[in-house]
């Protein structure tokens, strides 16, 4: 194998070194920021929650709202999502590869397209509209691909007809073949599936933006909201709380994507 | 197969499939209808190539989403396969600080550009210390890529690292006993193995930077990508028709790219994780 | 540790955190467009009105082009019920169909000026424009003291205005310069030829508020209202300073309106009697905005605005003419500055 500690290690080391404290450092800097008295002054000025409190106060209810629609959207993208990527690994023809193809479309088309099609619809139907469903229905047309990917995945990589055939052979029905067979062997696709979705679930801005009313804040909203309105150390400690929310998730999601050693899920 | 099970997977697809033409099909149709309905007509779909300031807005997207992927890639390429190969103390820390921006919103990039390199921010305090001058780049066209950049990576590393991890090592190995340089190897025997995992991360790449929105939203630069025109169409003057026809091109124009990576790649979107 | 527990854990977190909300929705409402809790100390009177009348109200961070569109494209079916504009929006409103005419209390004594002739929009408070300054943020250099200041090369990257196209704010601003440099509301060639020339300046545009970006010292010079600066200066005790400047400046009144078929058009009605009844003028007064009704304003408080001899140099904006210009206004702007 190559010599561990060669000169292209060290090089290699450093600009990975580097390319994560352009991504951490801003996040850690915004941390520092929520927790300060005074963001112009600097952290000289002392360190405080209240600004957190603030934000606990004040937008409460926006992550209550966002954890609601991400875990309904996981609900929804599990249920239609997973049996859907069952056909598409099972059976390749072209109808399915059609239904690959459009399933794709709502991560191509910008958000603002997605969110203006669903006003121009089923903006007439006033309780719709008003309601948080309106932006579940959103999400879960931007996260069932991330899904379904993530599922099909695991199923191309698995010899599914061999399994099936074996069960079949012994005489499982196609519910118990399903539930008792597939499922369980596409567990670290559903996992990791199912992070995405709850992370994308909870980021997501462009079409929130259109679609949320006065009455239906998410937390990106709100974010964007208080760093237009408000003192930078509200926006500061704000995004705290969605990280303080987001990154166990985001652990969680690394640590699910991590294959097992040889032949396995991804 | 037998009938029973044609049905079974019928009635798996069905509730996707009836979700997918209820709320996604059908209102794009609907919304496509709109976009010819506005005081141009039809000829508002050609707007977009006519009216230098949304051909001017179209060509800046592009050419923003087409820099972001490619640095994107490279520098996802270089480091992903770098942790790939190497264990060391510290590594799985880095690989978890790596994919932390997956969740944020544009809003919150857009901030975090700001701290890089707003007034008071690290970059410009930085140079003021060294050349006595703030290079304050946040609200710039810098700023942008560099938002755009910090976004992209982390959805791009983990597809590279997954399939770095598959690149058998006993090729490589063939390769070096071979005679073949560090240079020559990764041109000859990674790249080609990774292309797959590449073309298939760089469309989803592409894909959101060409709908970002949140970032430029929040830098308020003087480059208006096309997201935040279609944005101002809708808000400024209800242009419901002006807005519905650019969203439709620039869907149109990204969807036409992730195919021709799709088919360029040789693989379907779910082989290539 | 399976996903079941783990999907139950985080629903009994959802559950626990949205438990306040559900109480929320069975208390009466109304919902407002364009009432952003730190602008004019919206964040104040929508306490104030839930405490007195029971009716709550959510905040909304929409500027007044953003609102506006937001009701035409809901014209079928309104979310809001009333909605805040800045004043040359509300002849827009009512040409655009989605305001419906309301006379509260003491409609007969607002000024004819500032109100719609037959009680679609009025006046409830209004503020100046000039430069909001955070001194700390300039290092040094001296705080600008008229328009043509601005385009000095001392001021590159510190000057900061909302965007023309889309906040009402950018068009007073645009106007108001052009009035001080002898253009009008016709002729609006010295304005657009100003802030062309500020471009080379490197000028930051946002579209929604930028107040906390003033007091981080991102921009550090923002053009943008009196109340808003003193709010800066006196509630958060921030380095700033108001300045008007010495070519002269506009006065924009902010008026409001019913929505046309609003889902609680009572609760809207009660809470446009709110904002205009005695308390909330007085309200308004203590968030350093000029009430409608002048005699709200208690001398206590006028002490902490900047001397009169300063406002001789403000002048009432016309907004109608304001309103027929506005569309041109954009347009200009887009097309010569970009």
């Amino acid at each position: 194998m190559r010599p561990r500690r060669s000169a292209a290690f060290w090089a290699l080391l450093a600009f990975t070194l580097a390319v994560c404290a352009f991504l951490v450092v801003p996040v850690a800097m915004s941390m520092l920021a929520g927790m300060t008295r005074n963001y112009f002054v600097g952290w000289r000025s002392g360190l405080t929650l209240d600004w957190v409190l603030k934000v606990w106060t004040d937008y409460r209810h926006t992550v209550g709202l966002s954890l609601q629609i991400a875990i309904a959207c996981l609900a929804c993208t599990l249920v239609l999502g997973v049996p859907a990527a069952y056909v598409l690994a099972r059976r390749s023809n072209a109808f399915t590869r059609a239904v690959e193809e459009l399933l794709v479309m709502p991560v191509a088309v910008p958000g603002l397209a997605t969110a203006l099609a669903l006003i121009v619809t089923f903006g007439g139907w006033g309780d719709l509209r008003r309601s948080w469903l309106f932006i579940l229905i959103g999400h879960v047309l931007f996260t069932l691909p991330f899904m379904v990917r993530s599922v099909l995945a695991v199923m191309a990589s698995i010899d599914l007809r061999t399994l099936e055939e074996g069960a079949r052979s012994l005489g499982a029905g196609f519910a118990q073949r399903f539930f008792g067979i597939v499922l369980p062997n596409c567990r670290p696709g559903i996992v990791a599936g199912s992070l995405m979705v709850v992370t994308l679930s909870l980021g997501e801005f462009n079409m929130t933006l259109l679609l949320h009313t006065p009455l239906t804040p998410t937390l990106p909203v709100g974010l964007a909201d208080a760093y237009a309105s408000l003192r930078i150390e509200v926006g500061s400690a704000y995004t705290l709380v969605f990280f303080v929310i987001v990154v166990p998730l985001l652990v969680a999601l690394q640590r699910a994507s991590r294959p097992r050693g040889r032949g396995a899920a991804r | 197969m037998d009938r029973h099970d044609r049905v079974a997977l019928a009635a798996l697809l069905l509730p996707a499939a009836t979700v997918f033409v209820a709320f996604f099909l059908i209102p794009l149709a609907r919304l496509f209808a709109i976009g010819g309905s506005g005081p141009r007509g039809w000829s508002a779909y050609a707007a977009v190539l006519v009216e230098p300031r949304y051909l001017w807005s179209l060509v800046s997207t592009v050419a923003l989403a087409t820099a972001t992927t490619v640095a994107t890639l490279a520098v996802s390429g270089v480091s992903g396969v770098f942790l790939v190969r190497h264990r060391f103390p510290g590594r799985d820390l880095l690989v978890a600080m790596l994919t932390l921006p997956l969740a944020f919103p544009g809003v919150v990039i857009g901030f975090m550009v700001i701290m890089l390199g707003g007034r008071q921010g690290a970059v410009p305090e930085i140079t003021d210390a060294l050349f006595g001058e703030r290079w304050v780049f946040a609200y710039s066209m810098v700023g942008l890529f560099v938002g755009y950049l910090y976004f992209s990576i982390p959805r791009t590393i983990l597809t590279v690292m997954a399939a770095a991890e598959k690149i058998d090592p006993r090729i490589e190995e063939a390769a070096r006993s071979l005679g073949a340089g560090p240079l020559r190897r990764v041109r000859d025997v990674i790249v080609p193995a990774l292309r797959p995992a590449l073309f298939a991360a760089g469309a989803i790449c592409f894909a959101t930077a060409m709908g970002a929105f949140g970032t430029a939203f929040t830098l308020a630069t003087k480059i208006n990508v096309l997201p935040m025109v279609i944005y101002t169409e809708f808000t400024l003057q209800a242009n419901v028709a002006m807005a519905a026809a650019l969203s439709f091109v620039l869907g149109a124009i990204t969807w036409a790219v992730l195919a021709a990576a799709r088919s360029a790649s040789g693989s379907t979107v779910a082989a290539a994780g | 540790m399976s996903r079941r527990q783990m999907l139950q854990a985080a629903a009994a977190i959802g559950t626990a955190a949205a438990a306040p909300r559900f109480a929320f929705a069975q208390t009466q409402r109304a919902i407002c467009y364009n009432c952003p809790p730190e602008w004019a100390d919206w964040g104040g009177m929508l306490r104030l009105v839930a405490q007195r009348t029971g009716i709550v109200v959510p905040p909304d961070n929409k500027n007044s082009g953003q609102s506006l569109a937001a009701l035409i494209a809901e014209k079928a079916n309104p979310v809001a019920d009333v909605t805040y504009l800045g004043g040359q929006v509300g002849p827009q409103a009512r040409a655009a169909e989605v305001i419906a005419p309301y006379r509260p209390a003491r409609w007969n004594d607002i000024p004819a000026t500032l109100k719609d002739p037959d009680g679609f929009w009025f006046t409830i408070h209004s503020g100046t424009l000039g430069l909001f300054v955070n001194t700390a943020a300039l290092r040094g250099r001296a705080v600008p003291r008229a328009w043509a200041d601005l385009l000095k090369p001392e001021y590159k990257g510190l000057v900061g205005y909302l965007n023309p196209a889309s906040a009402a704010v950018g068009q007073v601003g645009v106007i108001a310069v052009n009035l001080a440099l002898g253009g009008s509301y016709d002729q609006l060639d010295p304005g657009i030829r100003f802030f062309r020339q500020l471009q080379a300046n490197a000028p930051i545009v946002p579209t929604q508020t930028a107040y906390a970006r003033v007091l981080s010292g991102e921009i550090p010079i923002l053009l943008d209202y009196d109340f808003n600066a003193y709010r800066a200066k006196h509630t958060d005790k921030a380095p700033v300073e108001f300045v008007i400047p010495a070519e002269g400046t506009q006065q924009l009144p902010y008026v409001m309106a019913l929505v046309a078929r609003g889902p609680n058009p009572e609760q809207g009605r009660r809470v446009l009697d709110f904002v205009l009844s005695d308390e909330g003028q007085r309200h308004w007064a203590n968030a350093f905005l000029r009430p409608v009704f002048p005699d709200a304003m208690s001398a206590e408080v006028r002490a902490r605005f900047l001397p009169e001899a300063e406002y001789a140099r403000a002048r009432p904006l016309d907004v109608f003419k304001l309103a027929a210009a506005a569309k041109t206004i954009g347009e200009r702007y887009q097309k010569d500055v970009g």
